[in-house]
């Protein structure tokens, strides 16, 4: 069990040193000074490319009919087990984001759901006033001040950022799964893999909708998620002014934003 | 303008001095002024154009089982038109390709982006689950601009945070993006479609916006 704990943990702990290098050199933004930086388009789109169509012809062809055939009440105790499983990552970064409270609430919403919930098959810690949170490393490093680095598309995984990245590292070591046996461990990730994909179809679909260039669509909405994220919903509003300050600097063909 | 008079006029200060202490007072003066949270009555009338939206959106949701996607469009049209500033949204989304633009090319972008935003509300908005939206502030921002902050609660579901950036034109409220749960539809669309313009030219993105209202209403139609 150990020997097979170190075969996976020492690629990771490199993946982690690597990435932490990369993030470091990287480290020279503030937290609310964001930039789209996309130094690595033309690679991160041969893995979006790779990624939508592995989507398109294996994962949202089973994900579909999952969704479409699963009674409602087992989807929503898979969604809560697996989102239970990976609580003790957010228990981590509300503590090391120097949120006291809201760690100590998430603890015990965690060895709530974990014995009364049934392993955590039901989220009976919401309405007790112990609510989800949303906290990863990625958000950590940036209370921490570490700039977001560039954006990527990770193979297999999806969008990132290069600080959010040792989140796979954090998110992985801490949920009790990875230490099981992988006979059980492969059909398990294999069901939290389908029905994470399935509770993302209406969100893909509405991509898909509204896109008529995915990959600058679903760089510009993740970003702007992470942000929104990282500001616990409460992004700065200054950054909507922004975008017309080209239309005011008297450097458009138009001083205000009026037409003509 | 000011600084520039008063520099002259103290023409003995370290000029990088005083535009330190000029830039200062403006930074104070900007920052007070575009973080102030405000319950003022003036925003009444801003407040009134989104809950008028929310007030269509919700008919039309609770209606969505008798309603066919042409009607959901038809009845949301009027209300999206009066609501939305499109021109100077499309002038904003377009950017810098803007002014290459003949004054029938902007005219026809308008109207093509009006048909998109009403098909676009037409399409998401075709069920009922007891929603509710709720009003909850007005925060100021620069050049007159608002954020009227509100949420949309689906039976059992999170909350959804719709943000509308607001301003005024010719005395009149509009507005001029969305944002959902930090999602800015502006300027999301604005790299986007300079994105699509720069690698694959302005005829391939009308011809792409026209193809998606099509794709929403054929494919809400069945």
């Amino acid at each position: 069990m150990n020997k097979l704990i170190q075969i996976r943990v020492i690629p990771i702990i490199i993946a982690l040193l690597l990435v932490s290098l990369a993030s470091g050199c990287a480290s020279t933004q503030t937290k609310g000074v964001e930039t789209n930086n996309d130094t690595l388009e033309p690679v991160n789109r041969v893995s979006f490319n790779l990624n939508e169509t592995l989507d398109e012809y294996i994962l949202k062809p089973i994900a579909e009919p999952y969704a479409k055939y699963t009674p409602e009440i087992y989807r929503s105790g898979i969604t809560n087990f697996f989102n239970n499983l990976t609580y003790l990552n957010v228990v981590l970064h509300s503590f090391l984001q120097g949120k006291f409270g809201q760690g100590l609430s998430d603890v015990t919403r965690f060895i709530v759901n974990s014995t009364l919930g049934i392993g955590g098959l039901n989220d009976i810690a919401t309405p007790m006033g112990l609510p989800k949170h949303n906290e990863d490393f990625g958000q950590t490093l940036a209370t921490w001040g570490v700039g977001q680095g560039s954006y990527l598309v990770i193979p297999l995984n999806g969008p990132n950022t290069v600080r959010n990245s040792p989140d796979l590292v954090t998110s992985t070591l801490l949920n009790p799964f990875f230490y099981i046996s992988s006979a059980i461990l492969f059909p398990v990730a294999a069901l939290n893999l389908i029905n994470t994909r399935a509770n993302l179809l209406e969100a893909t679909n509405l991509r898909d909708e509204a896109a008529i260039e995915p990959y600058t669509f679903t760089r510009e909405a993740y970003l702007q998620q992470r942000l929104n994220l990282i500001y616990d919903g409460n992004p700065p509003i200054e950054g909507y002014d922004d975008i017309f300050d080209d239309f005011e600097d008297g450097s458009s063909d138009g001083a205000t934003l009026n037409i003509e | 303008m000011v600084a520039f008079v008063n520099a002259r006029k103290f023409s003995c200060w370290p000029v990088p001095l005083l535009q330190f202490f000029t830039a200062s007072i403006l930074l104070v003066l900007s920052h007070s002024a575009f973080t102030e949270e405000t319950t003022d009555d003036s925003y009444d009338a801003a407040i009134e154009v989104v809950e008028q939206l929310h007030t269509v959106l919700l008919k039309v949701m609770q209606a969505a089982d008798s309603m066919k996607f042409s009607e959901r469009y038809s009845t949301l049209e009027p209300v999206i038109l009066e609501s939305f500033d499109t021109p100077v949204i499309a002038k904003v989304i377009l950017s810098r390709y803007w002014k290459d633009l003949t004054p029938q090319q902007r005219e026809d972008f308008i109207h093509l982006f009006n048909q998109l935003t009403v098909a676009t509300y037409a399409s998401r908005f075709d069920s009922f689950n007891d929603d509710v939206f709720t009003t909850i502030t007005v925060k100021q921002l620069k050049k007159g601009r608002i954020l009227v902050r509100t949420e949309i609660q689906s039976n059992g579901d999170d909350p959804v945070k719709l943000d509308y950036l607001m301003h005024k034109n010719n005395g009149q409220w509009f507005i001029i993006s969305v944002i959902a749960d930090g999602v800015n539809d502006l300027s999301l669309k604005r790299v986007e479609y300079s994105t699509v313009i720069k690698n694959n030219g302005y005829e391939y993105l009308v011809t792409n916006i026209a193809k998606k209202i099509t794709e929403m209403e054929s494919q809400k139609e069945k």
